[in-house]
């Protein structure tokens, strides 16, 4: 008996019960099961409570586990046993219906993130066009703006380095006294250019162009049109030149004449 | 629809839950019984779930070793001896012995980072948040009665699937400590259970 205590004290019957002997032990334990009662007594209580302490912790399987697991266990159908039947085609019956309304359900939510999905693209093509606008947008301005630094820095070399551009002041003719503007020449690099700043013409109108000409050993050379009157304020650089002896610009018709009308003579002067 | 979808759920849930007593049962089972089958799912696999979910800690490898645990109970029934043990012993330890496998194949390692052995069944149960059963209010509260230190090893064992000698390792203690420590957890469980 005292035995027995000490056997049971050593926790070897709690182990047993967790299967955590191994074969040589287990069958040790079995044998001293079968000869003595109490022992099976004590490892009925001990599975008991490791039971009950497991149906403490037992969690749910999800609904739909059962009919999976019970459909992968062979079993004999017992035909004899009316109600059984139905309620094994019942149960049968409601997995389709319950797999239908799933389908339904699924159909249903991919619709709903289909419209949702096109409507959230719609909105980001409509944002991706205003984007594109405004890019636009931004790449004149920069375009306006390099032309202007340009301008403005031509225009500068022209004042700086007086060296190499000689300033060819154009006075008006009797017919048109208040007219003047100025002529930058660079024989070196055959450059000429107007400075729109200093233009003082009347304004042309839409059929009409003032075209620039040079005197080359008494013969008229065109230089190209251009626009009294707009607001840019740059140096336009016209045909390019090698040498001359006097300027002189007249009104035209729009696009320029091979020869100058002299009576449309509105500014001229020497170099 | 959506009443349709709620009656479908009404008859689901309605839907009564099969139990046999021990010895029919085990009959049932050896004959093949259809409702063998049905009554050993449904009067077992709460608890064998929550064995197998607190381990694994993954839904669908937990549902998936439920089923191969299932299959081997019942192919392998043969072999089980109601004079050795319970029915539902013999069932733990087949889930357990499923369970270790998996816990120490390649592929569940790789796919699971090392669980926090303080991450115990309590925390399991709060992330759940399993509703509580109205007849085991009362067991719950006499199950603080449990020691701490004999709870954890308890459960190292019986619900996250380490050996004995393995939790003795975890936790740095002497085997026979482990080995007492278990002994005394069951004691007071079965001052609660019988």
């Amino acid at each position: 008996m005292e035995d027995l205590k000490a056997y049971i004290e050593s926790g070897v019957l709690e182990l047993y019960a967790l299967g955590e002997l191994s074969p040589d032990e287990r069958h040790e334990v079995e044998l001293m099961l079968a000869r003595y009662p109490e022992l099976k007594q004590e490892l009925e209580e001990i599975e008991h409570a490791l039971a009950g302490y497991s149906e403490e912790y037992a969690i749910e399987p999800d609904e739909s586990l059962r009919n999976r697991i019970l459909e992968s266990l062979d079993t004999v159908s017992t035909e004899q046993v009316q109600p059984v039947i139905t309620l094994t085609e019942r149960r049968h019956y409601t997995f389709y219906k319950y797999a239908f309304a799933a389908s339904v359900a699924l159909l249903l939510l991919s619709i709903g993130s289909i419209i949702s999905l096109n409507s959230r693209l719609k909105e980001s093509n409509s944002r991706i066009a205003a984007l594109e606008l405004s890019n636009q947008k931004f790449t004149n301005r920069i375009n306006y703006t390099d032309r202007m630094l340009n301008e403005a820095n031509e225009a500068l070399t022209v004042y700086q380095r007086p060296g190499e551009y000689r300033l060819v002041k154009l006075n008006g003719t009797p017919k048109t006294p208040g007219a003047s503007m100025s002529v930058a020449f660079n024989p070196a690099k055959k450059i000429v250019m107007i400075d729109r700043a200093s233009l003082k013409m009347p304004e042309n109108d839409d059929k009409h162009q003032y075209q620039l000409w040079a005197l080359v050993d008494g013969k008229p050379v065109d230089l190209g049109v251009f626009d009294a009157g707009d607001s840019d304020k740059g140096m336009i650089k016209m045909k390019s030149l090698e040498r001359a002896q006097a300027f002189a610009v007249t009104r035209e018709v729009r696009g320029g004449s091979p020869v100058p009308t002299l009576e449309q003579m509105v500014v001229i002067g020497n170099i | 629809m959506s009443t349709g979808i709620k009656n479908l759920l009404l008859t689901l849930s309605k839907k009564n839950k099969i139990s046999l007593p021990e010895t029919e049962l085990i009959t049932a089972i050896r004959n093949k019984e259809k409702i063998g089958s049905e009554a050993l799912y449904d009067m077992y696999s709460p608890a064998l779930y929550g064995i197998i979910f607190r381990t694994l800690q993954d839904e669908e490898q937990s549902k998936d070793l439920l089923q191969d645990a299932y299959i081997k109970i019942w192919n392998s029934f043969a072999s089980y001896d109601e004079s050795k043990g319970r029915l539902f012993t013999w069932m733990v330890n087949i889930v357990r012995n499923l369970v270790i496998d998996r816990l120490r194949s390649k592929d569940f390692r790789n796919s699971n980072k090392n669980q926090d052995i303080d991450n115990s069944v309590n925390a399991i149960d709060e992330q759940l948040n399993t509703s509580i059963n109205p007849d085991t209010v009362g067991v719950k509260d006499m199950l603080k009665s449990l020691k701490p230190e004999s709870k954890m090893v308890l459960d190292l064992v019986y619900f996250r699937g380490y050996t004995h000698v393995e939790a003795a390792e975890e936790l740095g203690l002497p085997l026979g400590t482990v080995k007492t420590r278990i002994r005394i957890a069951i004691n007071t469980l079965r001052k609660i259970f019988n």
